[in-house]
């Protein structure tokens, strides 16, 4: 019978202590462990092994955390389609689930499964071990109920690792307990990310923001034009980056080869055609296009990707944190294209862009709204995460 | 129509580094193949690039020996192109930012004047595997050996400041000493850690303009390197002349034939910024530091051996061909043994009779401390020329020392009057005839028999003496 949370369960027993101990935290096959089956959920790597642990991996075992399976993933964790991301955590088979975010996945896992989802800032967290597909936009999400679990594998696991040297050398965050003070801490709302809310989900997301204006915060509407191009510049930039980077995964030296090639080249080729899954391939074929045939729009992402950053910089400057919207456009279906996949992101994709931590904050229970988003700054997550703790804190009546 | 050529080089120069460009396995591409890999050179899933230091460092003094300026800002970018050598589809390398720009080196041209050949960039990138095709019985097969992927390499792009195959050779010989001495590279076309492409166009001599290139590959020295260009000048030249249209291609240079073959079009893939690998930022301290790293260059080498040595531009110049040569007169002096005559021994017999015996001059047994023993012997006449060159070939090939090897193999030289007196006599008596040319002054003669003398000597004689005695003899009896 197929196992409806885990491709992968560990068979041995939970060991040692630490910061982790009994925690058990489930990951995804593209996260390495080593002699795990670790396939991406792509045909390209069946059968394919971890050599070694990913150093993400290595850190939470230190820890005493328990590495108790791998979860069902989409191909390469390009989207949610055919993921189980959350479901270990609804039906408690786990405390915590790593999920690989390339445009907003743990966060939307997250509001699924109502538990709250974190999307560290990139270049937190050592990516060694991790098969990705954007190497400048991903990183790897965490989904918990609790906040102060996220807080503890941050703890873990974030900071310089020295087998990963695209890690900058700019200082770890303070997770560490921090106080929040509402008087003191002032949080932005980007109207243009308002814009594309359907009916009725606005007055539903201005209402969650008055909780925030009613425990004493003051907000400060702000304004970001270009907020529409951030998928423009994730399609582009992201897919080109993707189709570059996916080449390694050649079904040749692991995967399913093809049968029936003439000769080697035509095995790669055949190989590479058979491996990927209709949606990736889509995607993959995109970026070769602007690869090979419209390098000038590429050039021009990575250009509007920098401005985009700048912008963001400045709001950031005018605002302690920022609250947004997260609408999911598709809760149960699966999208049938790449520009379903890409609508279902339209309001998580900014912090895949511009690299900074963001939180996925379920509502109180029986809340007509369904959650909000926290974005901060470049490594302030020690500091949003505390304010995420102190909002849920806030709900349960406490302080 | 008279035509001239525009030629450009890309030269792609292997660093000699311990380790692979991005992991720690051993950069050791002629090892049993694919013992040196590892999941990073690979490219297993998962696995993430590690810059080396080394790697750095040495590419940075290879910049700085050419003249060229280290950029304060470079990059890694994936340069998208697949081939079986290739599987993960991306090279790693700087296509947009390169390491360094500019530079150049002087050569003499055939007229003898001096000219500048620019380089235009320098970039770091990895090498890729080596594909080996084999018969397994009747069946041709295909083998990948990793163990060269990942190798680090510079590739030095020049303007297109070429008109002649001589001015290629020459910018190579030169690059090639210039690399050699500052320590970043073996630079060996005959064993794959310099590999050269050439893109030759032509145009009607005297205009500027820039017509389609073509590419050419596959040459393994630099004289195939100039083979090849004057083939392609040439095909070029009838082409144009008959009415075709030169398109853009590669071709390779088939060195039994002495022709140039189409291989394919040229292929130039996009290039995508890799963020795996961190932006490289060079400050100014560390650029300096690196130049302060930079042994004297052979120009400038050349220059003082001039100027301390007294030797000619031509004696200095061609010891500074190669570092280890010029480092070893130099040691050699320091034994004290006269500039001139160090530069005679090591350009005529040492470094021929090291590189006949396939070594290198820097660890054959021949230390200068050992050759400067045996010059002194022969300065101060205890063996003559003709034993220093039979001494100096024992010295290569055991550990004795010099005065060992000329008194156990009876090398000394006799300076003995009674018995070369002796020997005189006998010699003039065997050979009235060339005795009677000497008297009727056919002066050809007295070497004659200094020869006799010498061969009745066994090789022993001091020649010196002979002739000393001889003119004497013959005053005596005429």
């Amino acid at each position: 019978m197929k196992d409806s949370v885990f491709v992968y369960r560990n068979t041995e027993a939970a060991a040692g202590g630490g910061l982790l101990k009994d925690l058990r935290i489930a990951i995804q096959p593209n996260i390495s462990a080593a002699g795990w089956p670790t396939e991406a959920g792509s045909n390209a790597l069946v059968n394919f092994k971890a050599l070694e642990d990913a150093t993400i991996v290595q850190r939470l075992r230190q820890a005493g955390g328990y590495i108790c399976g791998s979860t069902r993933m989409s191909e390469f964790g390009f989207g949610l389609q055919d993921s189980s991301a959350g479901e270990a955590l609804r039906q408690k088979e786990a405390d915590l689930e790593l999920v690989l975010d390339l445009m907003g996945e743990s966060r939307l896992a997250a509001q699924r499964a109502s538990v709250c989802g974190f999307k560290p800032s990139y270049g937190l967290i050592s990516r060694l071990g991790l098969i990705g597909l954007i190497p400048s936009m991903e990183c790897c999400g965490v989904l918990s109920g609790s906040l102060r679990n996220i807080r503890d594998i941050l703890k873990a696991v974030a900071g310089p690792d020295e087998l990963d040297f695209s890690l900058p050398n700019e200082g770890t965050p303070d997770f560490s307990t921090q106080k929040v003070d509402p008087k003191k801490t002032t949080i932005g709302l980007i109207t243009e990310a308002l814009a594309d809310l359907p009916a009725g989900q606005e007055k539903m997301f201005r209402a969650s923001v008055d909780d925030l204006k009613k425990a004493g915060f003051s907000l400060r509407e702000l304004s970001l034009p270009d907020f529409s191009l951030f998928s423009l510049v994730h399609k582009i930039a992201g897919s080109v980056e993707a189709s570059s980077c996916a080449g390694r995964y050649d079904s040749v030296r692991y995967g399913q080869r093809a049968a029936g090639a003439k000769n080697w080249n035509d095995m790669y080729l055949l190989s590479r055609g058979a491996a990927f899954g209709l949606l990736l391939k889509g995607y993959l074929l995109q970026g070769a296009f602007f690869q090979f045939e419209r390098y000038n729009a590429y050039e021009d992402a990575c250009r509007i990707r920098a401005r985009l950053l700048n912008d963001m910089q400045r709001l950031t400057s005018q605002a302690d944190f920022l609250v947004l919207p997260l609408v999911d456009h598709d809760p149960s279906g699966t999208p049938a294209s790449l520009a379903d996949t890409y609508a279902q992101f339209t309001s998580t994709i900014f912090a895949s862009v511009t690299g900074q931590p963001a939180l996925y904050l379920p509502p109180a229970p029986g809340a007509a709204h369904s959650g909000f988003q926290l974005a901060g700054p470049r490594l302030s997550d020690g500091r949003l995460l505390a304010l995420g703790e102190y909002l849920l804190n806030m709900r349960r009546g406490g302080k | 129509m008279e035509f001239e050529a525009v030629i450009g080089l890309e030269i792609h120069a292997e660093l000699n580094c311990a380790t692979k460009m991005f992991c720690d396995c051993p950069n050791r591409p002629g090892d049993e193949p694919n013992v040196n890999t590892c999941p990073t050179c690979l490219w297993f899933p998962g696995a993430i690039p590690r810059f080396s230091q080394e790697a750095l460092e040495k590419a940075s003094l290879l910049c700085l020996g050419l003249g060229a300026e280290l950029q304060p800002r470079s990059a890694f970018d994936q340069k998208v192109y697949y081939y079986p050598d290739l599987p993960k589809g991306f090279q790693l390398s700087q296509a947009h930012l390169p390491l360094s720009r500019g530079g150049g080196i002087e050569i003499t041209d055939e007229s003898g004047k001096p000219k500048r050949l620019r380089i235009h960039h320098i970039h770091m990138e990895e090498d890729v595997a080596k594909l080996v095709h084999e018969m397994e019985g009747r069946l041709p097969i295909s083998l990948v050996d990793f163990n060269r992927a990942g190798s680090p390499l510079v590739e030095i792009v020049t303007e297109p400041d070429f008109r002649t195959p001589y001015e290629a050779m020459e910018f190579l010989r030169a690059l090639r000493t210039q690399v050699r001495s500052v320590g970043s590279s073996d630079c060996s076309m005959e064993n794959g850690t310099m590999r050269v492409d050439a893109n030759i166009s032509i145009r009607p001599r005297g205009t500027d303009q820039m017509n389609t290139k073509v590419e050419v590959k596959n040459m393994n020295s630099i004289r195939h390197v100039g083979d090849a260009i004057a083939y392609e000048i040439s095909r070029q030249s009838a082409a144009v002349q008959a009415g075709e249209t030169v398109i853009l291609h590669t071709r390779l240079w088939d060195p039994e034939k002495k022709v140039t073959l189409p291989m394919r079009a040229k292929f130039e893939g996009p290039c995508v910024p890799d963020p795996a690998v961190p932006v490289i930022e060079l400050s100014h301290d560390w650029i300096e530091k690196m130049r302060s790293r930079l042994p004297e260059m052979p120009a400038v080498k050349a220059e003082r051996f001039v100027k301390q040595y007294g030797l000619t531009n031509e004696e200095a110049m061609f010891l500074n061909s190669d570092g280890e040569v010029a480092g070893y007169f130099e040691a050699l002096v320091g034994q004290g043994i006269a500039p001139r005559t160090a530069m005679h021994w090591l350009t005529t017999q040492l470094v021929p009779a090291v590189r006949e015996r396939k070594l290198e001059l820097g660890n054959s047994r021949v230390t200068p401390a050992r050759l400067a023993v045996l010059l002194k012997m022969l300065a101060q006449n205890e063996i003559n020329a003709n034993a220093a060159r039979d001494v100096l070939a024992h010295l290569i090939d055991s550990d004795e020392s010099p005065e060992a090897i000329v008194t156990a193999r009876g090398f000394r030289q006799v300076s003995d009057a009674a018995t070369l007196d002796a020997l005189i006599d006998r010699v003039l008596s065997e050979q009235p005839a060339a005795l009677a040319d000497l008297r009727n002054g056919q002066g050809k003669a007295m070497g004659f028999l200094i020869g006799q003398v010498m061969q009745a000597s066994g090789g022993k004689a001091n020649p010196k003496i002979i002739r000393e005695l001889l003119a004497k003899k013959l005053g005596a009896l005429s």
